[in-house]
């Protein structure tokens, strides 16, 4: 039996399908989000499904999660990224026991417990700041590939003091530093300082090790070396941050299966 | 799982976050088939009754006054032949217009509540000829002296310290000045026959809300939290109210276990009120696989749980006293409020608490780090602190937290058996007075 997780992000949708019994992902694929995530998500689908020569009517249970979770037709059922990123990210880092989730619009924080259930959890209300659309908005300003953001905060060597919490003012504030003539990478090196401290306001510090860090953002480079600073423990990128909801989500599918087995 | 138990999931849009949802977010109350008669639904048109009630109390000469706060002893202004009617602001729409005069970054309560009084647009303010508050938090207490240039207004102080010895006498005298201001203001004698009047009627009103609320306490609830909130009315003491009241009891306690609701997730709501047209929190958690068993708020539990003593030699002392003991976050410190969430939990035996704060809300917002400790730590149980305001615009958020609350509870309690484990650990906890128990 094949099971599937869909994790409808704010930025992408991700798709992992898993072997139920063995547990092993067959194949998993991303697309960006779009106004049609419903259409979307069901082409990845079908798209994965064709690639791995995978008849659908094999697809057992489809789990689907992340902000548009509810909009994914082809799913069974839903469960929040909360659960599915603490349930990938321990699949992947089995001694896990903090995850940083950073994604496009949300910043999460899930502690677990011994045994990998969520213990506790906290996200961002309201507002952007603190996420991947701040970068974004930076990159975009600087104009500035969100890839190198990492490359040129590196060079800093005085960090810009980036005070507005909220992606709108912080815009207007990083416009005063360029007039200003702070130098480009100071700017960058500030505002994901002020991206992990924002992440350490909701966390507290007293987060147990080891600490994964996963979610889109945490594919940008230098955004680990500033929760580091920010935490003052260390802190590891999960292998394939992007996915880890996906597969969570899919994992949850398999067990909510095998559960209902005999 | 039993036929009766299937619930069908429901498909919510992902909605676009430029374009916030509508009022998507049913509740389970009004998926099912709301009664077109019976006590739910005369309370569902409680607006409407209190509205015909106070235009015929105007009609007959009576005097109607406006409160904004439950520190306001009800029995007082019944005692000066005057209608009591809650004036706190639920509507979003009001405040755009509190904004022209009051800052952005302020409760939205305080906000709704001002804007009603700019736009003159609820009718019970525009009927009342005296407008009761109290100094409570400041937002509230600055708001009221802009409504003082065109409203008659009168403001009781109260003691922030409760455990003064001198707090109370203090109260007993901004009680008494407000008696005086009643009677001078309507031209009547407020007797100690007339208090003791109004404090039996106020007794039976909370005593049959009491009772309401403690079929909560059941492991099969016969009402969700969002149908027992429908139970209360702007204006108290109303006998027509009373009759539902208690035809409501009476059905309720004849009515066969709601099976479905012991697959629910038990909730205890705390935190800010949850006044007319501010349901949305409430509708989230209740949509979402959770079940409101008790709520300790002023809307809830926390104004019913006490009576006034009848046979006080005093009547102006025992209501003084009945009022001041109510925990508002405005006191310090407020020990009274964790005192009753512990016999809370212990009788109602919530699988989490969500505290609800309403955006700019300090005293609540501050002291929702006691409660967190208290329930995290003490009582052992989850706890979810949930700010908003009254626009809809964090509804997703909002959802995705709760759900992933139930969504760890569920695990927990699947891995655990039976939730008895919480229910232990709270009973070890603190001494369990029942207070909550017996009209």
């Amino acid at each position: 039996m094949i099971c599937a997780g869909i994790d409808a992000g704010s930025r992408a949708i991700k798709i992992v399908l898993m072997d139920t019994d063995s547990r092993q992902v067959i194949a998993k694929g991303l697309i960006d989000q779009g106004v049609e995530q419903d259409k979307l998500a069901s082409e990845l689908f079908e798209a994965l499904l064709k690639h791995s020569d995978i008849n659908k009517k094999d697809v057992a249970k489809i789990v689907a999660t992340g902000y548009g979770r509810n909009a994914v037709s082809i799913a069974d059922t839903t469960i929040t990224e909360i659960t599915c990123q603490a349930v990938g990210v321990r699949q992947l880092v089995p001694k896990a026991m903090t995850v940083i989730d950073i994604g496009g619009q949300d910043s999460k924080l899930v502690q677990l417990d011994r045994t990998g259930k969520v213990r506790d959890f906290a996200m961002n209300d309201r507002c952007a700041a603190g996420t991947g659309r701040f970068l974004e908005v930076v990159a975009e300003r600087l104009g500035i590939k969100l890839e190198s953001l990492g490359d040129i905060a590196a060079k800093s060597k005085r960090p810009a003091v980036i005070s507005s919490m909220c992606v709108v003012f912080a815009e207007t504030e990083i416009i005063g530093l360029l007039t200003s003539g702070t130098p480009r990478e100071d700017i960058i090196a500030g505002v994901q300082a002020a991206i992990a401290e924002r992440v350490v306001t909701m966390a507290g510090r007293n987060l147990e090790l080891p600490i994964i860090f996963t979610g889109g953002v945490a594919m940008i480079s230098g955004m680990d070396l500033a929760l580091k600073c920010a935490l003052q423990k260390s802190v590891t990128v999960s292998p394939a941050p992007q996915m880890t909801g996906a597969l969570g989500a899919a994992i949850l599918a398999s067990s909510q299966l095998n559960r209902r087995r005999p | 799982m039993g036929k009766c138990c299937d619930k069908k999931k429901r498909q919510i849009d992902a909605p676009d976050p430029c374009n916030p949802p509508g009022p998507q977010y049913v509740s389970e109350s009004s998926a099912e088939k709301e009664p077109q008669n019976g006590p739910l639904a005369w309370f569902g048109k409680m607006i409407q009754n209190c509205y015909e009630y106070a235009t015929e109390a105007k009609a007959q000469g009576k005097h109607i006054v406006g409160i904004m706060c439950e520190y306001t002893p009800r029995e007082l202004i019944m005692a000066a032949d005057a209608v009591p009617v809650c004036l706190c602001g639920g509507s979003a729409e009001m405040i755009p217009t509190a904004e022209e005069h009051l800052p952005a970054n302020l409760c939205p309560l305080i906000k709704s509540t001002y804007g009603y009084h700019l736009q003159k647009a609820n009718p019970f303010l525009e009927m009342a000829e005296l407008i009761v508050a109290e100094t409570t938090c400041d937002g509230k207490k600055k708001m009221y002296e802009l409504m003082d240039q065109t409203r008659p207004m009168y403001v009781l102080e109260l003691p922030q310290k409760p455990a003064d010895s001198d707090a109370m006498a203090h109260w007993v005298s901004e009680l008494r000045k407000f008696k005086t201001r009643l009677e001078n203001q309507f031209g009547i004698e407020i007797t100690d026959e007339k208090i003791r009047q109004a404090i039996r009627i106020m007794n039976r009103e909370r005593a049959l809300r009491r009772e309401l609320a403690e079929l909560m306490k059941s492991d099969k609830p016969p009402l969700t939290g969002r149908q027992l909130l429908k139970f209360k009315s702007s204006i108290s003491g109303i006998s027509a109210d009373f009759e539902q009241y208690a035809e409501a009891i009476k059905l309720l306690k004849s009515q066969k276990p709601h099976c479905r609701r012991d697959s629910q997730v038990r909730v205890l709501m705390t935190g800010v009120p949850i006044v007319h047209g501010t349901e949305r929190v409430l509708d989230i958690i209740e949509s979402h696989g959770g079940l409101v068993v008790c709520m300790d708020n002023c809307t809830g539990l926390k104004p019913i749980l006490e009576d006034v003593d009848e046979s006080a030699q005093d009547p102006v002392f025992a209501l003084a006293e009945k009022y001041f003991r109510l925990p508002c976050s405005v006191m310090t410190k407020n020990d009274r409020r964790l005192e009753l969430l512990r016999e809370m939990v212990a009788e109602y035996r919530p699988q989490c608490i969500i505290e609800l704060i309403w955006q700019a809300c300090i005293t609540y917002d501050v002291e929702s780090y006691l409660v967190r400790q208290l329930a995290e730590k003490e009582l052992g149980i989850p706890y979810l602190r949930i700010e908003t305001d009254y626009s809809p615009s964090d509804s997703v958020r909002i959802a995705l937290r709760v759900e992933a609350l139930f969504e760890t509870i569920r695990e927990r309690t699947h891995e655990q058996g039976t939730p008895a484990v919480l229910l232990r650990k709270t009973e070890a906890a603190g001494g369990t007075q029942r207070r909550c128990s017996g009209g």
